[in-house]
C-alpha cells in the first residue's frame, strides 16, 4: 500500500536522522593515544638565515611566550584554576604576553626582498588589488598557513628564546604599532588569505591522503561539556604558544569567565587581559592595558597565521564516505580532531619553495604546511601537573579552540535536550489525542 | 461556490450579527477551519502545516536577528559573532533560522514530491500548484539572499556565482548583473540589498501562501486516491470528508510534534551539520574557495547548471544553430530555470486522466525514479566538477527533463490505469473498518 510505504519510508528517514542528529559530535571510540610518535623535532626550521634586508623591529611578534616555557616559576601561570594569588605580578614577568615587548630582541624581523612586497612565493590573484586597498601583500604562498612564523621551534631550549626563532618575512605594514592593538582592519584579510589558502583544498582532504583521526572530546554527544580543566590548560597553550602569531579578534576576553568556559576567576581575567598587548581607545586615540571587555588581540602582518576564533568550526575533520559529510553525523564534524591532528601531524620533512619553508604535514590537506610544528614535549608546564606532550598540548588548545569558536555549546546542548524533552511529552500526548479523536471513524481494520 | 458543501457560520449573538453585517472576518475563520476533508488523508498531508510552521518561525526569529545584525561589509561577520556570542540566547535564535531554511526545504519538497505522486497539479488545482511554485522560487531566492548575510566566504563566493548567472544572458546579461549587485562586483551595495529583499520577500510569501490556502479551500484537498469529495449534498460529502477541526488539526499538530522532536535535536546537537566550515571564514574577495558548494537544497539545479558544459553535444548543437548566441555558459542557466520550469508545467505536461500514481502501475516506477534523481543530482552538485560526476549529472538532468517532457505525456496515452474506488468513502472503508459502517 502506499500510504504504508511512504509512512515507512518517512519514518526510516526520520529514525535514520535522529539517530545522527544524537550521535553528532559523539565520537566514535577513538584509540587513545596517537600520532605523537609522528611528531618529531624539526630541523632548524624557523631559523631560516635571514636575507639581507634590513631587519625592522617588529612591537607585535616577540614570541616572549616560551621563554618561560621551561623553567617556569613555580605557581606562575595566569591561567592556573586554582590559584587567586596574585598572577598579575607573575605573568607580568612578560611570559604571558608574547606581543608586549616593544624592541624584544627576539624579534627578527626579516625582509624578504622589498619591503613592500612580501615572499617571493606569493602569487596575488590578478582580481585581488581593486578589493584590497589596503596594501596588504597579497597572498601567501599557496598553501602558507603561517609562513615561519611559529615562535617555537621544538628544536629549541626553552630558555634560549625566539633569538631567531621568529622569522617574520616582513610586509610594508607590519612595524605599524597600530596593527598590534587590532584596532586597524585594513589588513585584517590577508590572514583570511592564509586560511582559505589551508582551506582550499581542505574539502578535498576526503580524497588525499590527509588522515584525521577521531578523538572522544568531552563536549561532543548530546551531554557534552567542556572540560574547564582543559579549557585552562588550552588557553594556557595557546597564550604561550599560538597567541605569538594568531589571534582571536572576536573572542571577547571576559568571557574567560563564563560558565560553561575555562571558568576563570575575575581577578585572573582581569589579570590576563592586562597582559595582552596594549590596545588603542578609539575614543581617547591612546593606547591603554586590555579591559575584559575588549577582545582578544588581532594578529596580523607577514607570516602571521589566520585568526584562530572560529578555526574550530571553520575546517572540517570528516567528508566521507564519497564525499557525502554523513559520516559527521556520527564523528561530529571534526573541526577540533582536524586542528589536532595538524599540531601531531609534522614528519619532520620539509621542502624549501620559492623561498618559503614548508613542512609536511600528514593532515594538511596539501601535504606541506607554512607553519613550523609550533609543540615539542614539555613545551609548556601545566599547573596541575598533566604531563605536556604533544598529544596532549594538542588535545587541550584544540577543546580550548572548540571552546571560542562555540563559546555556547553547552547551554546549546542544554537547551536543544530540554527542548527535545518537552517536545517528545508533548507529541506523546498529542498523539493520544489524535488516536482518541480519529477512534470513532476509525475502526481496527478487520481481519476476515 | 465550487467548494464541498457543509455547515456555514451563523451568527448567533447580537453582536456578531452587528459585526457579520459589517466584516465576516469570522464567517471568513470559521469556513476555513472547518473545511471539509477527504478522510483518507495520509501522512504525506501534514508538510503544509511544517510549512506554516518554518514560514512563521523564520519571520519571528528573522525579526529579532535583524535587532543585532548589521548590513555592512565590515561588520557583518563580526555582527553575527556578536549574536553568537553576547546576545542572550542569539546562539539558539541564529541556529534555529539557519536550520529552519533547512527545515523549510525539507518539508518543501516532500510538499512537492507528493503533489507529482498523488497529481495534485491536476485540473482543478492548477492555480494552487502554479501558487505553490512561485512560493518555492521565492523561497529560493529569500534563502539564497539570507545565506549572502552572514558574510562569510561561501556568503561571499556563493553570492558571485549565482549573479554571475544573470551575466550569462547575451547582450543584457552584464547590465543585468551590475543592476543587481549594485556594482561591477559583491559589495557593500550587494549586501544592503540583499539584506533588503529578504526581510522583504517572506511576506510577499506569507501574502501568497494565504493565496494558495484559499485556492486550495475553493478546490478542496486532493487525497491519495485521486477521486474527488462528492458534493451533490452535504449529508454525501459528509460520508467522503470530516472537517478540519478538529481532526486533521490535531493530526497535523501531532505530526508537527514528530518533526519538530527531530528539528531541534539537530538543532541543539548538530547545528553546523548542514551548513558550510567556509562560511566560518570572513568574506574574502581575494581568496576563491576550491569548491563552491551552495546550500544542500539548491545542490539537484546546481547540478543541472554545471552538468551542461561545452563539449556535451546538445550544447554543441544550440550554440551553433543559434549562432553563439546560446553558449554552454548560458545553455547551462536556461537548464537549470529550465528544470524549475517544466516542474511548474507539469499540470499542462501529464496527460494522464488519472490523479493518483497508486492506480498508475507504469508511472510508479518513473515516479520513483525522479525521487532517486533527485536526490542523486543533489549528490552531484555537492561533488567537484570533474568526473565521473560530470558524466552522472548529465544523465541525470537528461532524465530530470525526459520525466517531465516526454515520459509523463506519452505515458498518460500508453498506460492502461488500475481500478479506483468509485468514492473515497469505499476507500476509507476498505482500510477502516469504521463503526459507522458496522452500525449500518
Amino acid at each position: 500500500m502506499t500510504l504504508r510505504t511512504k509512512t515507512l519510508t518517512a519514518a526510516l528517514a526520520l529514525a535514520i536522522s535522529a539517530g545522527g542528529a544524537l550521535a553528532q559530535d559523539a565520537a566514535a571510540p577513538a584509540p587513545a593515544q596517537q600520532g605523537a610518535g609522528t611528531q618529531q623535532p624539526t630541523e632548524p626550521a624557523a631559523t631560516t638565515p635571514a636575507p639581507e634586508g634590513e631587519g625592522v623591529a617588529v612591537p607585535a611578534q616577540a614570541p616572549a611566550a616560551e621563554a618561560g616555557s621551561g623553567e617556569t616559576p613555580a605557581g606562575e601561570s595566569a591561567t592556573a584554576p586554582t590559584q587567586s594569588s596574585e598572577p598579575t605580578s607573575n605573568s607580568a614577568g612578560g611570559e604571558l604576553t608574547p606581543m608586549e615587548a616593544p624592541e624584544a630582541p627576539a624579534a627578527t624581523v626579516t625582509d624578504g626582498e622589498t619591503p613592500a612586497e612580501a615572499p617571493p612565493a606569493e602569487a596575488a590573484p590578478a582580481e585581488a588589488a581593486p578589493a584590497a586597498p589596503a596594501a596588504e601583500p597579497a597572498a601567501e604562498a599557496p598553501a602558507a598557513e603561517a609562513p615561519a612564523a611559529e615562535a617555537d621551534d621544538p628544536e629549541q631550549d626553552a630558555g634560549e628564546e625566539a633569538v631567531d626563532a621568529v622569522q617574520v618575512t616582513e610586509g610594508d605594514e607590519a612595524a605599524a604599532p597600530a596593527e598590534t592593538t587590532g584596532t586597524v582592519v585594513a589588513d585584517e584579510r590577508h590572514d583570511d588569505i592564509e586560511g582559505q589558502a589551508e582551506g582550499e583544498e581542505d574539502h578535498g582532504g576526503d580524497h588525499g591522503a590527509a588522515h584525521i583521526e577521531d578523538i572522544a572530546f568531552s563536549f561532543e554527544g548530546p551531554f557534552g561539556k567542556f572540560d574547564q580543566f582543559q579549557l585552562q590548560r588550552g588557553l594556557q597553550v595557546y597564550t604561550e604558544v599560538c597567541a605569538a602569531c594568531h589571534g582571536m579578534k572576536f573572542v571577547p576576553i571576559r568571557t574567560l569567565h563564563d560558565d560553561g568556559g575555562p571558568g576563570l576567576p575575575e581577578d585572573q581575567v582581569r589579570a590576563y587581559a592586562a597582559n595582552l598587548t596594549p590596545i588603542l581607545d578609539p575614543d581617547t586615540g591612546e593606547e591603554r592595558a586590555r579591559l575584559p571587555t575588549d577582545h582578544f588581540p588581532t594578529v596580523t602582518g607577514d607570516g602571521m597565521g589566520p585568526d584562530l576564533s572560529l578555526m574550530a568550526k571553520a575546517r572540517a575533520g570528516f567528508h566521507g564516505p564519497y564525499g557525502t559529510g554523513i559520516n559527521q553525523l556520527l564523528k561530529g564534524i571534526g573541526g577540533p580532531e582536524y586542528i589536532h591532528a595538524i599540531l601531531t601531524g609534522y614528519t619532520g620533512e620539509e621542502v624549501e619553495q620559492a623561498g618559503t619553508v614548508l613542512y609536511q604535514n600528514t593532515a594538511f590537506p596539501s601535504g606541506y604546511i607554512a607553519m613550523p610544528p609550533p609543540l615539542s614535549d614539555d613545551l609548556v608546564t601545566y599547573e596541575d601537573g598533566t604531563p605536556a606532550t604533544v598529544d596532549q598540548m594538542a588535545r587541550d588548545v584544540s577543546a580550548f579552540l572548540m571552546w571560542t569558536a562555540e563559546p555556547k555549546l553547552t547551554y546549546r546542548k542544554q537547551v536543544g535536550l530540554v527542548s527535545v524533552l518537552f517536545l517528545i511529552a508533548l507529541t506523546s500526548l498529542l498523539y493520544l489525542t489524535n488516536k482518541r479523536l480519529w477512534a470513532p471513524h476509525k475502526g481496527k481494520k478487520q481481519h476476515s | 461556490m465550487a467548494g464541498i458543501p457543509h455547515d456555514h457560520y451563523e451568527p448567533g449573538t447580537g453582536f456578531e450579527k452587528w459585526l457579520h453585517r459589517r466584516l465576516p472576518i469570522v464567517a471568513v475563520i470559521y469556513d476555513t477551519i472547518m473545511i471539509p476533508t477527504p478522510k483518507n488523508l495520509n501522512w504525506m498531508w501534514i508538510w503544509g502545516i511544517v510549512l506554516m510552521f518554518c514560514l512563521v518561525l523564520q519571520i519571528i526569529t528573522g525579526i529579532v536577528l535583524v535587532m543585532h545584525y548589521t548590513p555592512h561589509v565590515d561588520m557583518a561577520f563580526a555582527s553575527v559573532e556578536h549574536i553568537m556570542r553576547n546576545v542572550n540566547g542569539g546562539y539558539m535564535l541564529r541556529y534555529l533560522h539557519a536550520n529552519g531554511a533547512s527545515l523549510f526545504f525539507v518539508a518543501v519538497y516532500l510538499h512537492m514530491f507528493r503533489n507529482l505522486y498523488y497529481g495534485n497539479y491536476k485540473a482543478p488545482r492548477e492555480v494552487t500548484y502554479i501558487i505553490g511554485m512561485l512560493i518555492y522560487i521565492l523561497m529560493m531566492a529569500t534563502a539564497f539572499m539570507g545565506y549572502v548575510l552572514p558574510w562569510g566566504q561561501m556568503s561571499f563566493w556563493g553570492a558571485t556565482v549565482i549573479t554571475g548567472l544573470f551575466g550569462a544572458v547575451p547582450g543584457v546579461g552584464g547590465a543585468v548583473q551590475q543592476w543587481l549587485l549594485g556594482g561591477p562586483a559583491v559589495d557593500n551595495a550587494t549586501l544592503n540589498r540583499f539584506f533588503s529583499l529578504h526581510y522583504l520577500l517572506p511576506f510577499v510569501i506569507l501574502g501568497l501562501v494565504i493565496v494558495h490556502i484559499w485556492a486550495f479551500h475553493t478546490t478542496g484537498n486532493n487525497n491519495p486516491t485521486g477521486v474527488e469529495v462528492r458534493r451533490t449534498s452535504k449529508e454525501e460529502a459528509a460520508k467522503d470528508t470530516l472537517p478540519f477541526w478538529p481532526y486533521f488539526v490535531m493530526k497535523d499538530m501531532f505530526a508537527l510534534g514528530v518533526v519538530l522532536v527531530l528539528f531541534f535535536a539537530v538543532v541543539g546537537f548538530m547545528p553546523n551539520y548542514l551548513g558550510h566550515p567556509d562560511n566560518y571564514i570572513e568574506a574574502n574577495p581575494l581568496a576563491t574557495p576550491a569548491h563552491i558548494v551552495p546550500e544542500w537544497y539548491f545542490l539537484p539545479f546546481y547540478a543541472i547548471l554545471r552538468a551542461f558544459t561545452a563539449d556535451v553535444w546538445i550544447v554543441q548543437i544550440v550554440q551553433f544553430l543559434s549562432f553563439g548566441i546560446i553558449d554552454a555558459k548560458f545553455f547551462g542557466v536556461l537548464a537549470m530555470f529550465g528544470a524549475i520550469l517544466v516542474m511548474a508545467l507539469v499540470p499542462w505536461l501529464d496527460t494522464s486522466r488519472v490523479r493518483s500514481g497508486r492506480y498508475r502501475p507504469m508511472f510508479k516506477w518513473w515516479y520513483w525514479l525522479l525521487a532517486f534523481d533527485f536526490v542523486l543530482l543533489m549528490w552531484c552538485g555537492a561533488m567537484p566538477a570533474e568526473e565521473p560526476y560530470a558524466t552522472i549529472s548529465l544523465i541525470a538532468s537528461a532524465y530530470w527533463f525526459a520525466y517531465f517532457l516526454v515520459i509523463l505525456p506519452v505515458l498518460g496515452v500508453i498506460e492502461k490505469p488500475q481500478p479506483m474506488p468509485a468514492t473515497i468513502e469505499e476507500d476509507y472503508l476498505a482500510h477502516h473498518n469504521s463503526p459507522t459502517r458496522m452500525a449500518e
